[in-house]
């Protein structure tokens, strides 16, 4: 057992952390949580974030250098992950994009597709979102029926995408369509679709917590080149899930250090208002207690990861502790914090540091996106425990 | 990085299994805490000693295994795997103890190899009745002391009495304090007994990370074998038609055990890995990794009972056994709750 970071993981840290001291502007934090700055103006902030990053190589962290990654290891990437959210720097806004779309370029694409694509993703030149659920398929994804067929050079492409990160301020979508009906899993294509080709309509789509950063994205008859199928037809699912794969373990350190800042918060408002009984105090420490655990999840996932070993189906542990914490936090907060917790930051008393009723919204979503966590569960249920089919 | 025990770490997991898997069966530790006689059999005793694990942390120059933490929650891990009864890990402190303090090295020998049991009688454990009142006179100790682990086995007592820590010398005046937990005898032990002084009471403040990584450990053990033998259960066991293992309401549930599980052994074996290096933050990983760890192990086997149905409820099936002593975990060693504030100051003082 070794849990501690080599003085070459040191030194990256060290490296990592003074350039973010050098470059991230504090005062963008504040004017993220602006209520004054419109969603438009937060992409272009986010926008320029991450061309910042990119010009310091911190992007693609684990992808080839050939493709403008930095041929890092998954312990650097956590690294990097958890020093930006210590230092409550800003998401990208082509999250979606680099997570998802180019390693299935890099692994499945064509050399066309990776020098078309990747720079201008790395640079935040082309905003990607993601189509992948479907009004009627979420957790059952593979019920997609947004369809791709093949009519000589082209797809044409009719159906709809939802719940679309990013979509309002997308250029590309990278969609998971049907082009075979009568094969659930094989019928399925991985295609690349420039948002402004004809027939493609995005529409905001407003969340519980008012805002717009999601979208729906419809599709009637929209025409694409067949240059757009990334992998072979009917290989979309197994890319799909391949590339789901690929960013395991990395971030779970970084949610880690986000949610120790936003505990670190709340336990200092407390003491501010002088709520020492032992009811707020048992609370707190339930959290404070938890949040090591977690941390100790994140270390294992790491040391695993270092060791040479791939994340398995017990990242579902992962993502169901850290949601469902997020969730307990998220609640303890506005709970303990009484009237004030629930102020906007259109409200001169809201706290500044931590926009808790915005966050506690947010955490909603938490257990329901990236597979729910009922179907975590049902993971863990079948794919660690073995338990038989229903 | 590496997560993984080391290969010898390893060998002692394995050599600690197959020890209990072939001495200590279920049957056995039943047999053992359900008679009249100690709570744990002498001759597993003898074996622990001559295997080294009464020594485990005690350092090679005096006979012991020079061990650390890690191992520590390597062994207690399995004894929880296999509801183990008596007194090992008080056994374990008070050897310890011993050992820091210098003062005792005959006794200390005798403890390593089985020839005499000395347990250490934490001060933690206080209830509100408590009218322990230990006074140390430099050559005698008096008062009485509450919830003493299998404290009509012991030839000696580690005990706090005021600032200094001393070692009592028995026989001893006591009367069985029977818990829920059978297996466990506890005993108030009524002290005027000749003593010496072993050091300041630091001496065993200074265990106290020690005694909770090997606890959580335990009740990790604990929960893994409740949460096995669930998912067992549930794979046999039919209703209408089918096994219930295969309806989602009890898969979830397990799914929810494993979380617990797994996250318990994550933060048992961070918290040791942290405390053999002295990590600046050990105290707060350690506190996190008991609070956590036993209040798991207490949700698991309580899960497991109701997944056995009446079954679960019945003397006859071992699942009360690992309920049981995941709550008397639950009160010593650091109760639950006290582990918990501990982790707030300890994160608190960070800020």
């Amino acid at each position: 057992m070794d849990l501690s970071f080599s003085p070459d993981h040191a030194a990256f840290r060290k490296e990592a952390r003074s350039w973010i001291e050098k470059n991230l502007d504090r005062t963008w934090s504040d004017a993220l949580r602006d209520p004054a700055m419109g969603e438009a103006e937060l992409v272009e902030f986010r926008r320029a974030w991450q061309r910042k990053l990119n010009g310091a190589g911190y992007l693609g962290m684990r992808w080839p250098k050939e493709w403008g990654g930095r041929g890092a290891s998954g312990v650097e990437e956590a690294i990097l992950a958890e020093e930006l959210s210590g230092a409550d720097a800003p998401e990208i806004p082509n999250t979606l994009g680099l997570h998802l779309c180019a390693p299935a370029l890099i692994h499945h694409g064509t050399e066309q597709q990776r020098r078309r694509y990747i720079p201008a993703m790395l640079n935040a030149d082309e905003i990607w979102c993601q189509g992948f659920s479907e009004p009627g398929a979420g957790s059952d994804l593979a019920s997609l029926r947004c369809r791709a067929e093949i009519q000589g050079d082209h797809f044409v492409i009719n159906g709809q995408k939802c719940w679309t990160t990013y979509g309002p301020y997308a250029d590309w979508i990278f969609v998971l369509a049907r082009t075979d009906p009568n094969d659930r899993y094989g019928g399925i294509s991985f295609i690349l679709v420039d948002l402004k080709t004809p027939g493609v309509e995005v529409r905001p789509l407003k969340q519980i917590t008012g805002e717009s950063e999601f979208g729906e994205v419809f599709f009637d008859n929209a025409t694409v080149p067949r240059e757009n199928l990334v992998g072979e037809i009917g290989q979309g699912w197994q890319i799909a899930m391949t590339v789901l794969g690929y960013e395991r373990g990395a971030q779970s350190l970084a949610w880690a250090a986000r949610l120790g800042s936003d505990l670190r918060a709340l336990v200092l408002r407390a003491r501010e208002l002088g709520l020492t009984d032992a009811a707020t105090r048992a609370r707190l420490g339930k959290l404070v207690v938890d949040w090591q655990v977690f941390y100790s999840n994140a270390y294992r996932t790491l040391a695993n990861l270092a060791d040479g070993k791939a994340p398995g189906p017990e990242s579902s542990i992962e993502k169901v502790f850290w949601s469902e914490y997020d969730q307990r936090l998220r609640l303890a907060a506005l709970e303990i914090l009484g009237p004030g917790g629930q102020l906007t930051r259109l409200s001169a008393h809201a706290t500044k540091d931590v926009d808790w009723p915005r966050d506690f919204l947010w955490s909603r979503a938490e257990s329901i996106f990236s597979g729910s966590n009922e179907i975590q569960r049902n993971i863990l249920a079948k794919r660690v425990l073995n338990l038989p089919q229903g | 990085m590496k997560f993984d025990l080391s290969d010898d770490q390893q060998l002692l997991r394995s050599a600690t299994a197959d020890f209990l898997a072939s001495e200590c069966p279920i049957d056995v530790v039943r047999q053992v805490a359900e008679s009249k006689g100690e709570g744990f059999s002498r001759a597993h005793w003898s074996k622990l000693a001559e295997l080294g694990y009464l020594g485990l942390v005690v350092g090679e120059r005096h006979g012991g295994q020079g061990l650390g933490p890690v191992e520590l929650a390597v062994v207690c891990h399995e004894l929880g795997k296999a509801c183990f009864p008596g007194p090992y890990l008080d056994v374990v402190l008070a050897a310890k103890a011993l050992e820091e303090s210098g003062a005792a090295s005959d006794v200390l020998e005798s403890v390593l190899a089985g020839k005499s049991i000395a347990v250490l009688a934490r001060r933690d454990t206080v209830w509100p009745g408590d009218k322990s009142n230990l006074r140390f006179s430099g050559d005698r100790v008096t008062g009485s002391s509450f919830f003493v682990p299998h404290g009509a086995s012991a030839d000696r007592l580690v005990v706090v009495a005021g600032d200094d820590v001393v070692l009592a010398d028995g026989p001893f005046d006591v009367t069985p304090m029977p818990t829920l937990d059978e297996a466990q005898r506890f005993a108030e032990v009524k002290l005027d007994n000749p003593a010496r002084r072993l050091g300041a009471r630091g001496l065993v403040d200074a265990l106290d990370d020690l005694a909770a990584v090997a606890a959580a450990a335990y009740a990790l053990g604990l929960g893994e074998a409740a949460l096995q033998r669930s998912v067992t259960y549930s794979r046999q066991r039919e209703t209408f038609g089918k096994p219930i293992g295969s309806y989602q309401v009890l898969q979830h549930r397990m799914a929810d055990m494993l979380l617990r599980s797994e996250s318990s052994r994550a933060a048992v074996y961070r918290a040791a890995w942290s405390l053999a290096e002295g990590s600046a933050d050990a105290g707060l990983v350690v506190a996190a990794a008991k609070a956590y760890a036993v209040e798991s192990a207490c949700a698991i086997t309580r899960d497991s009972v109701q997944i056995h149905g009446g079954n679960g409820f019945t003397w006859e099936y071992d699942l009360h056994c690992f309920l049981k002593r995941a709550i008397t975990l639950d009160q010593h060693y650091g109760t639950t709750i006290a582990m918990t504030d501990r982790a707030l100051v300890a994160f608190e003082a960070t800020l």
